[in-house]
């Protein structure tokens, strides 16, 4: 597990090479007119091929820092890399949604596409319309292509963005909350458009203040709070700094507890407020083994579930917070 | 970021302070390259040279150019004149432009916003014509008539530079200290100027400066300044002058097809009524004005009244100019209006000789007596009230 | 200074803050070697050109835009037949009344109202919206985003107001001229000066008075796209642009500023009646483009300083 620590004007150490890295960022800070800290002294390494999820409550700095990985925001301090080219020459390669889709409302999808294509100096316009029909077509807006943007539905519109982001060959895509919105059949869609572009290769930096949904599609993440980056790294390393626990509810908690702790297993816990639930770290053993042995004890076992450690778990080790999901 | 930022908005302060330097760049050229380039000349050796220069020949050489204007007599607001009012002279710059053909070629155009009107003489032809109202005026000059001026524009032909000069050359005398600068530059060529200070102390002029042409001696501006004022109160000069004789089609007018064609006689014939009429009220008008005074303290004295002043004549001039619809009306060129709106700003004074009322403005005060008199001239408040104690 | 030697210095492709900014700018791609082809210049002016008519595409098949066109279109139209109307009314002089007497002269009479409010107020919308309209829209981050490159996108929104206003002019020129054709007589025109001139030559007249007329609403385009990079909001941008066209308008009217009225725009617009005179008033002209290309210039870095450093936080 990485845990980054932050101390202000701390000297940099050896940069990371941004050879196998789509996104490096040095002490990135964002400080507004009015003094509003938007993104404190971040150091954030993308790996190249990752699917890498940004996660984070509302307002903890996460658009922020995605403007100015775009070039839209300057930073007041720090350095960053994208794709380790110069900001001009990396963003026709990158792919961007941010803060949700923005068109021309009385264009059709297929020529807001054009518009977003023409403006790409490095574009190819000989190619445009293939590129767009091809964007529409993987993003399943080729039915409603000549349709107005502004009759489009919420997730129509979002995929419509994922289409722009889609116009020619991307080896980094930047998506900021790329659900927010969706219902929950969208939602899928989504995901699996992700999983599916990830698996040609390229890098997918995923914001989200969802824990779930950065847990099912990623497998690098970073956590930010209030413009702070918490932790980072990949999904298994945050979390392997919990154990997985098996939790057994049952009325008899004395007895339980004195059923695992024979077994063997470590930390055994029984709750405060005389809950109906004894837990403790699953180690190596299996459940079935404990079940029997508490219903061979005479134990009677309401339920059993194993418990696996949660990115929200990681949050409230790290901060000794709730994760707030709503902002 | 921060030097970023004063780098970029430094873009537009070099854009403005590029165009200020073109903006300014016409007198700064001037005075970097305009140090003597011309001999000097006494005042006496100046003004025989251009007297030589203006009698040699029958009158200034062909030349056309733009003459421009400017009072700023410090009068209260005038209201917009519309273009060829003689009034609307008093306040503001205004433009004419003048073609000069050789003897008795003449054209003068005073261009005003989408109209101009021209005074076109060649030879024993003057029209005039307004595309105001659409109307070609065609002059004929009655024999023995008087000079072109008295024609019914008294506008443009009066303010050109050789004129306002004449006037001036004629009261150059004891009362006056002259010196000469041989390093002025007007229209873009260099020129004597010819710089006449009162030398009495109750005058309100400052000096009166007259630029001549280097070359050819020909007046190219007159300014004069009013005590206590850097810029000129009142300028008239060229603001643009070439000495090439100008195309001959500046000279020929023929009305246009629809334009309405009128024929009018100076001095005598057809308007006789008129214009005896004038002649008789301005005959009488100067027996009854006194001169004060001397030199450049002169008052003139005439007799009015509040109510002679402020009744509106029975007739607007015919200059004033009433039809010109893109003005929005002629009020403004209504006289009565413009003493009124001066009568508001007099201040009431008193003294040995009685009480009335003063008018300041830069360059003349006048002071309306209540026993009826009119005192005017371009002097202290304190020297007219002086002049209004002599009867 | 080229990135590229100051790259070499540096962690390797750490891009420092100060150069961010700059390097968003597109370039050629031969300063920065590890890149793959950002194109040849050819292909990048190209793309400037796809790029402009892509604006230009969107601003003329806007249907906002189109009506402006058109109310600026008819109004030469309802001047012609309002003149038609009054000509037996011998009273109009100036130039109004020149109109009844020959068809060209609408052309000059349309320019004389138009060029005052109306061609300004179509000319602010399209100027102010440039920059605030996308910002508002939200769709500028995603064009800055694409690349489109800031000054890039500046000069091309810039240079599409240019277009519209001289398509405002056009439409006024040709609208007047046909609506002339129809209802008056053809024949020599009569100038403010007195004399006349053939129609060949009252048409080329017309022409300068487009170039003349055009110019002088360039020149409040860069007023107005200036004014556009300073808010999020368009009708902000243009509300102030027409708000300045109007005050401006007050103070010409008011006779004590007449020393400042050789510094605003609108004094300058109708000064296009010197191809009215004889001989043309060339150096009236060529003053009122100097003054025009002086408000390019300075609005034009205004709205550089303030969009190249601009936070699109929208």
């Amino acid at each position: 597990m990485t845990v980054v620590t932050h101390e202000a004007g701390a000297p940099f150490g050896a940069a990371p090479p941004s050879g196998d890295s789509a996104i490096v960022t040095q002490g990135l800070t964002k400080r507004f007119p009015g003094g509003q800290v938007a993104v404190d002294a971040l150091d954030l390494t993308v790996p190249r091929g990752s699917v890498f999820g940004f996660l984070g409550p509302n307002g903890s700095g996460k658009t922020t820092t995605i403007r100015m990985l775009l070039g839209l925001v300057a930073p007041t301090a720090g350095e960053y890399s994208v794709l380790g080219l110069p900001l001009a020459d990396a963003l026709p390669r990158v792919g961007a949604l941010v803060e949700g889709p923005a068109f021309y409302p009385y264009l059709s999808g297929e020529a807001n596409l054009y518009r977003f294509d023409a403006a790409d100096p490095t574009a190819p316009g000989g190619t445009a319309k293939k590129r767009v029909a091809e964007a529409l077509e993987r993003v399943g807006l080729s039915a409603a292509a000549g349709k107005r943007f502004r009759n489009y539905s919420l997730g129509m519109r979002q995929r419509l963005a994922i289409a722009a982001a889609l116009l020619g060959p991307r080896e980094l895509l930047i998506l900021d909350e790329p659900t927010n919105g969706l219902d929950p059949q969208g939602t899928r869609e989504v995901r699996a458009l992700v999983k599916e572009i990830a698996a040609d290769g390229t890098t997918v930096f995923v914001s989200s203040h969802l824990l779930t949904e950065v847990e099912q599609m990623c497998t690098h993440a970073a956590i930010m709070r209030a413009g702070n980056l918490v932790a980072q790294g990949t999904i298994a390393s945050l979390n392997g700094g919990l154990t997985t626990r098996v939790r057994v509810e049952t009325p008899d908690v004395a007895d339980a507890a004195r059923v695992l702790g024979t077994l063997g297993l470590a930390d055994v816990r029984m709750p405060d407020g005389g809950a109906a639930a004894v837990t403790a770290d699953l180690g190596a053993h299996a459940p079935e083994d404990i079940n029997a042995a508490l219903v061979r004890e005479g134990v009677a076992v309401r339920g059993l579930a194993v418990v696996r450690p949660s990115l929200e778990d990681v949050f409230v080790g790290l901060t000794g917070e709730g994760f707030d999901v709503d902002g | 970021m921060r030097r970023g930022t004063f780098v970029r908005w430094g873009v537009p302060i070099a854009a403005a302070a590029v165009i200020a330097g073109a903006m300014g760049a016409g007198p700064v050229i001037a005075a970097v390259s305009g140090d003597p380039v011309l001999p000097e000349r006494t005042a006496q050796q100046l003004l025989a040279d251009a007297a030589a220069a203006t009698k040699d020949k029958a009158g200034p050489p062909p030349m056309s150019g733009t003459v421009q204007q400017t009072a700023s007599l410090g009068l209260p607001a005038l209201p917009d004149m519309g273009g060829a009012s003689p009034l609307s002279l008093l306040s503001g710059s205004h433009e004419v432009k003048v073609w000069y053909g050789a003897g008795d070629k003449l054209r003068v155009a005073m261009p005003t916003q989408f109209d101009e009107s021209n005074l076109i003489v060649n030879g024993d032809q003057i029209w005039y014509w307004d595309s105001g109202d659409n109307t070609a005026t065609k002059i004929k000059m009655a024999k023995g008539a008087e000079k072109p001026h008295a024609l019914p524009t008294p506008g443009p032909a009066d303010v050109t530079p050789q004129q306002v000069a004449a006037k001036l050359l004629a009261n150059a005398d004891e009362h006056t200290a002259i010196r000469v600068t041989n390093n002025a530059q007007v229209a873009g060529r260099a020129a004597y100027q010819l710089v006449l200070a009162p030398k009495d102390e109750g005058s309100l002029v400052q000096e009166v400066r007259l630029a001549l042409d280097g070359e050819t001696y020909m007046p190219l501006q007159v300014q004069v300044f009013a005590k206590g004022s850097a810029e000129p109160a009142f300028q008239v000069g060229f603001t643009q002058v070439t000495f090439t004789p100008p195309a001959e089609e500046n000279f020929s007018f023929t009305p246009p097809a629809g334009a309405k064609v009128k024929e009018e006689t100076i001095g005598a014939g057809g308007d006789a009524e008129h214009a005896e009429q004038q002649a008789e009220s301005a005959k009488e008008a100067r027996k009854d004005t006194k001169v004060v005074g001397a030199g450049w303290t002169r008052v003139a004295v005439l007799p009015a009244t509040l109510a002679d002043l402020t009744a509106k004549p029975a007739e607007t001039p015919s200059d004033g100019k009433p039809g010109s619809h893109w003005k929005g009306g002629s009020e403004g060129a209504d006289p009565s209006a413009l003493v009124q709106n001066v009568l508001k700003t007099a201040t009431p004074v008193s003294g040995t000789w009685g009480s009335g009322k003063l008018i300041k403005t830069k360059l003349v005060t006048a002071l309306l007596t209540d026993d009826g008199r009119l005192l005017v001239g371009a002097v202290t408040p304190e020297e007219i009230t002086k002049a209004a104690g002599t009867k | 200074m080229s990135t590229a030697e100051t790259q070499e210095r540096r962690t390797p492709g750490l891009v420092p803050v100060a150069e961010t900014m700059r390097t968003a700018e597109r370039r050629p791609s031969s300063e920065s070697g590890q890149s793959e082809p950002a194109g040849p210049p050819v292909r990048l002016a190209s793309a400037f050109w796809r790029l402009l008519g892509s604006e230009l595409g969107l601003t003329f098949r806007r249907p906002r835009n189109q009506v402006m066109l058109a109310v600026v279109a008819c109004v030469p139209v309802l001047i012609g037949i309002a003149l038609r109307i009054a000509s037996a009314d011998e009273a109009v002089g100036g130039l109004i009344g020149s109109v009844a007497g020959n068809s060209l002269m609408l052309t000059f009479a349309s320019f004389s109202f138009l060029v005052l409010l109306l061609m300004p107020i179509a000319v602010s919308v399209v100027g102010g919206d440039s920059i605030a309209g996308e910002a508002g829209a939200g769709t500028l981050r995603y064009l800055l985003a694409a690349p489109a490159g800031r000054t890039r996108l500046l000069v091309v929104k810039y240079l599409n107001a240019v277009v519209f206003a001289y398509a405002t002019t056009v439409v006024v020129a040709l609208s007047a001229l046909v609506t002339g054709l129809v209802l008056f007589p053809v024949g020599p025109v009569t100038l403010l000066s007195g004399s006349t001139i053939s129609v060949a030559e009252g048409l080329l007249r017309i022409l300068v008075t487009v170039g003349y007329v055009g110019a002088g609403m360039a020149a409040l385009a860069a007023v107005a796209v200036a004014l556009s990079t300073f808010t999020e909001v368009s009708i902000g941008a243009i509300a102030a642009t027409m708000i300045l066209v109007i005050v401006t308008q007050v103070l010409r009217a008011i006779p004590q500023l007449e020393a400042i009225t050789p510094y605003l725009l609108p004094s300058w617009w109708t000064k296009f009646d010197a191809v009215l005179r004889s001989p043309v008033d060339f150096g009236s002209l060529g003053q009122g483009l100097l003054v025009f290309g002086a408000y390019i210039l300075l609005f034009g870095s205004i709205a550089w300083a303030r969009f190249s450093g601009k936070d699109i936080t929208s």
